[in-house]
């Protein structure tokens, strides 16, 4: 039953492929259902019968398919996110053939995605890794431009060190447990002369993960992925793709299938902190919209991973939780950037500076985005960094709390530097020349109210979130 | 008959806003009700004179009733303050060409009059506290009347007596939880460690409300700047009267001062240390009003000395000593203001030979000149031979500043008359009159009241002030020429020694205005003068000074702490980040390296 998340897209995918004209004009309609769909689904999962049926695609593999709290979060977020991906895509790509590419690209990335999460095998996982990490690399490249081609080749570069530490950590895996299930693995750490080998596997998955999640200092090709790729590909890229196969098989693994020893948690945290400091600094001084909401979000990513080296359940909850807003509010910002480069033809902040105030809706939501991100209460990025410095500091980690209150801070400084330079302040200089002159869409419009409303209400309705959906992952971990 | 207090606090407050409100036109009618006003004051202050009468309202509770006490000492200070109130409201009817400050003065005025009676017939401390900051208001409203330079005057002032009304504040809690009551006929402490300092403090409220140093430096700023007739009617009598009333309750009711108190001591110093240098600056005064103005501090000195001798003939003495310099210096600031309204102006060095224009002001001018130099047989004379007699009791150097101070008051009230009246005639001032008749009236009954109360003295004495000593005090009577002969012989010599120097000092140096120049110019003096004139004497300057010495110290920590965060966080973290920028110089190489680097050093930190 569980497959059918990934079958269908599947599915979807041959259908769209059919040489029926009508079907190929109405392919982002088609996956637009399919994603709201799925996102109902994740929403209503206590409708859904998961067990009753059998699962199709486990009678033909040794797929193993489970859904737990922390699945359901994921799909949650990787069906919104794809979402508004699309609508971005339906009204920035003009090109009929590159629509078309994209719309098939998005949906073999999403159930790459979907299969991620679901998967309870370790080499299953790699594989669905690589086909998240294939579709992002045509879809980088999309536009066929120098810097797009450049950005792909350093993401392909890294991304092939990541496969082969990976793919070696499997290999010790399977020396020393002789089975790749997540149950067989979390066993096998209980022997104790497996230990090494499971040491070295631990810490080889450890760099893999770190490089395609894009912790500091593994972070090298995260700006020119997300700087070189189009509007649309750069929201799917930073709100879920690189999470997905990075930060939340991270979480998995480290959270509930490793056993993690002292110095493999102070690598972790120190890691995560580190991110965020060195993330917050970088983006400071930055000149281009999307490389500095990439440096923002190498320094998010690492509040999540300082959660995840602190490994009490109260951290991962908060990790979970910051993924999920941390997803809707990047998403956000660059739902932003893309009208903004739509409107002005342009990410250059010094030939953005002062024409922000033309574009009301742009500048409040953007006020939003900025505001949860830098955890201004009662917005919902508040919630989930009170939670994870809440858990660091319960768990006596004090020096890392500081930090990750401190780097709030810094995140302010260089979101209402961005806030004030475009929207709040007017220029006298002429609108520079548009290459494409037109007002954003409606569409557009909706997908940035939509968000900046889901952060808001996030935030609003906090009290009524922790009994119903960050509590119970904590049973998730150990 | 008790409901009719309220009516001392009611009828001049009332009357005072009822003539603030009247429309332009109705000038007499306004002037009617104002006079009506002060003359009902006046009258039922004499009916109600000799009686006593006690009323309690409930007012704001928890032992803060709205109490009034009419006893004998204060109906006496009702009655002076409404006799006052009567003669400046005469005054002013010709003193003010603008009608409309005419209107804010008569308002201030009658206020004024309303919160002093309420002052001073408050049995309640919360109650006195009220009207007393009450005064506050009007005297900032009278000053600031003055114009754009009264306006910064009437700060210093409000600041000033701000300052020392805390003092009262913090003395009037204190007294009340060490007395346990909030009544002032009850209260009755002795002078421990901790009353003490409510001693001290609620002195320090009495005497700067008198004027005493060194909270008097707003009262020569603003004898140039405020009309005249407020101070005539403020910082020459009304609030001599309230302060030192309420000086005379602190020393004899609440607390008892007695002559082996250091506090008393402390009082006497004050006291000579204001009537020493208030006058060593009057005496270099080149304005009329300013030199009188520092004499209305000078002569606060000797009434606190002579309350702070603590022996019956001593507060008896400042008591008639309080009550004589209102009534002259009075009468010497209505001149001032007469001669301002004639010529113009009070710069004497403009002013001279006006005796033979105004003649009736000359002659009020020299009975209050006398009065105040202390020559027999004026008032002056005698309250100043009581003061004389119980500092010399309490040591002979209170007494030496005590006569000195009377030398140079002499000399510089000879300085004063000679260069306004006497001399020669200025050809500006050909067409100079005398001074109107409602002007003329109210020195006139202040001349003859200092010619009465000198020659007559029993009567206030005997009527006034023993009474207020009561039984328990045993006063030596004064009462027409009589007491120490030595004392009197002194006064006397010093005078002459006083009248001879002038008359020297005018020859040698040409005229009457520089009489007084040697001293002002002698070695050592001319120094402190000059720094008196810089006004490093004067405690407001020295607050404002230490006040802005503290901004700036405090600013200068302030801009550390904003360097701190604008330039060595700010700073800081803008280098930090240009470090980073440029590190990332976009080769896969280089990320791929560090990738690698950050591998190995996972590896060494697992395996370590």
């Amino acid at each position: 039953m569980l497959s059918l998340f990934i079958l269908i897209p599947l599915l979807l995918l041959f259908i769209l492929n059919l040489p029926v004209k009508f079907i190929r004009q109405g392919a982002f309609g088609l996956v637009g259902l399919l994603l709201s769909v799925q996102i109902l689904a994740a929403l209503l999962h206590s409708l859904f019968p998961w067990s009753a049926f059998p699962e199709i695609l486990g009678s033909f593999f040794i797929f193993s398919l489970a859904v737990d709290n922390l699945t359901l979060v994921m799909l949650l977020t990787i069906g919104t996110v794809a979402l508004v991906s699309l609508i971005v895509a339906a009204s920035t790509i003009g090109q009929e053939r590159l629509r078309f590419y994209f719309v098939n690209l998005l949906l073999i990335c999403v159930i790459g995605m979907n299969a991620i999460v679901l998967v309870r095998d370790i080499f299953s996982l790699y594989v669905f890794i690589e086909i998240v990490s294939v579709s992002s690399f045509i879809l980088i490249a999309l536009e066929r431009n120098k810097s797009a081609i450049e950005g792909t080749f350093k993401y392909l570069m890294l991304s092939a060190m990541a496969t082969v530490f990976i793919l070696s950590g499997i290999a010790c895996f399977l020396l020393a447990a002789g089975d790749l299930s997540f149950v067989s693995i979390h066993s096998a750490f209980y022997d104790p002369a497996a230990s090494f080998i499971l040491k070295v596997a631990a810490s080889l998955f450890l760099c893999g993960l770190f490089i395609k999640a894009g912790v500091a200092p593994f972070h090298g090709w995260v700006m020119d992925a997300y700087l070189a790729s189009p509007a649309s590909v750069s929201v799917l890229l930073a709100g879920v793709a690189t999470k997905i196969s990075g930060v939340y098989v991270l979480l998995r693994l480290f959270g509930s299938v490793f056993i993690v020893n002292a110095p493999l948690q102070n690598i972790i945290l120190f890691a995560g902190a580190f991110s965020i400091v060195l993330g917050a600094l970088a983006a400071l001084t930055q000149d281009d919209l999307k490389r500095m909401l990439a440096y923002s979000s190498i320094s998010q990513i690492g509040y999540i991973i300082l959660a995840l080296g602190c490994a009490t359940p109260l951290a991962f909850a908060g990790a979970v939780f910051h993924f999920f807003n941390h997803a809707i509010f990047k998403s956000l910002l660059f739902v932003n950037a893309a009208a903004l480069e739509k409107r002005f033809g342009s990410t250059d902040m010094n030939k953005l500076a002062g024409q922000g105030y033309k574009m009301p809706v742009t500048g409040i939501t953007s006020l939003m985005g900025v505001l949860s991100t830098a955890g201004i209460p009662p917005l919902s990025g508040f919630w989930s960094k009170l939670i994870i410095i809440l858990a660091l500091f319960s768990s006596g980690r004090f020096v890392y709390a500081g930090i990750a209150l401190l780097a709030s801070v810094l995140t302010l400084a260089y979101f209402l530097v961005f806030q004030r330079r475009i929207f709040f302040c007017k220029s006298e200089l002429q609108e520079p020349a548009l290459e494409n002159p037109g007002k954003i869409s409606r569409a557009l419009g909706f997908s940035e109210i939509s968000l900046a409303i889901i952060t808001v209400v996030t935030g609003a309705v906090f009290v009524f979130m922790p009994g119903n959906w960050i509590m119970p992952l904590k049973g998730i971990f150990w | 008959m008790q409901t009719i207090l309220i009516s001392f606090i009611l009828l001049p407050f009332i009357a005072g806003g009822v003539a603030f409100l009247l429309p332009k036109g109705a000038q007499i009618l306004r002037a009617a009700l104002v006079l009506l006003a002060a003359i009902a004051d006046f009258l039922i202050a004499v009916f109600l004179f000799n009686q006593e009468a006690i009323i309690t309202l409930p007012w704001a509770g928890c032992g803060m009733d709205f109490s009034l006490r009419l006893n004998h000492f204060s109906a006496f200070i009702i009655l002076a303050a409404a006799f006052f109130s009567l003669l400046i409201v005469i005054y002013s009817l010709k003193f003010f060409k603008e009608q409309t400050k005419a209107n804010q003065f008569y308002m201030y005025l009658l206020v004024s009059l309303s919160l002093v009676n309420g002052a001073v017939l408050a049995n309640n401390l919360i109650l006195l506290l009220f009207f007393w900051e009450g005064l506050l208001i009007t005297l900032f409203g009278m000053i600031a009347m003055g114009g754009k330079s009264a306006f910064k005057t009437a700060t210093k002032a409000f600041i000033i007596i701000g300052v020392s009304d805390l003092c009262l504040m913090a003395g009037i809690a204190l007294t009340g939880f060490l007395a346990g009551t909030l009544v002032i006929s009850e209260i009755n402490l002795p002078l421990g460690s901790l009353s003490s300092l409510a001693f001290m403090l609620l002195v320090i409220g009495a005497v700067s409300k008198a004027g005493s140093m060194p909270f008097h430096s707003w009262i020569p700023d603003a004898a140039t700047d405020a009309p005249l007739p407020f101070m005539a009617i403020l910082p020459a009598s009304l609030e001599k009267l309230l302060g030192i009333y309420f000086l005379a309750r602190i020393c004899l009711e609440m607390f008892k001062l007695n002559p082996d108190s250091w506090l008393s001591i402390l009082l006497m110093i004050i006291g000579a240390l204001t009537i020493f240098l208030a006058v060593m600056m009057a005496l270099v005064q080149k304005n009329y009003k300013k030199l009188l103005s520092y004499h209305a501090i000078s002569q606060v000195g000797y009434m606190i000395l002579g309350i702070g001798t603590a022996l019956p003939i001593g507060i008896a003495g400042g008591l008639f000593h309080m009550l004589n310099h209102a009534l002259y210096k009075s009468c010497l600031f209505l001149t001032a203001g007469a001669v301002e309204k004639q010529t113009g102006t009070t710069d004497l060095e403009k002013l001279g030979g006006l005796s033979k224009k105004m003649p009736l002001t000359f002659m009020a001018f020299t009975v209050a000149a006398l009065s105040i130099s202390g020559v027999p047989p004026f008032n002056g004379f005698f309250s100043k031979e009581m003061v004389y007699h119980a500092a010399r009791e309490r040591g002979e150097w209170f007494y030496i500043i005590a006569v000195a101070g009377a030398f140079l008051t002499a000399a510089s009230f000879l300085k004063l008359g000679h260069a306004v009246f006497l001399g020669k005639s200025r050809p500006e001032h050909k067409e100079v009159k005398e001074a109107p008749l409602t002007m003329l009236v109210p020195m006139g009954i202040l001349a003859l009241v200092c010619i009465g109360f000198g020659i007559f003295n029993y009567l206030p004495l005997n009527n006034f002030i023993y009474p207020i000593l009561g039984a328990g005090f045993n006063v030596k009577s004064f009462a027409g020429v009589s007491g120490d002969w030595t004392l009197i012989a002194i006064t006397c010599a010093v005078l002459s020694v006083a009248l001879i120097h002038h008359f020297i000092w005018v020859k040698r140096s040409g005229s009457a205005l520089t009489a007084a120049d040697h001293i002002h110019h002698a070695p050592v003096l001319a120094v402190f003068y000059n720094w008196a004139g810089k006004k490093y004497f004067d405690p407001y300057d020295l607050g404002l000074k230490l006040i802005n010495g503290i901004t700036f110290f405090f600013w200068r920590i302030d801009r550390g702490i904003d360097w701190v965060y604008s330039f060595f966080i700010a700073g800081g973290a803008g280098v930090c980040s240009k470090v980073i920028r440029r590190m990332h110089a976009g080769y896969y190489v280089i990320y791929a390296s560090w990738a690698l680097l950050g591998a190995v050093i996972v590896m060494y930190l697992v395996f370590k």
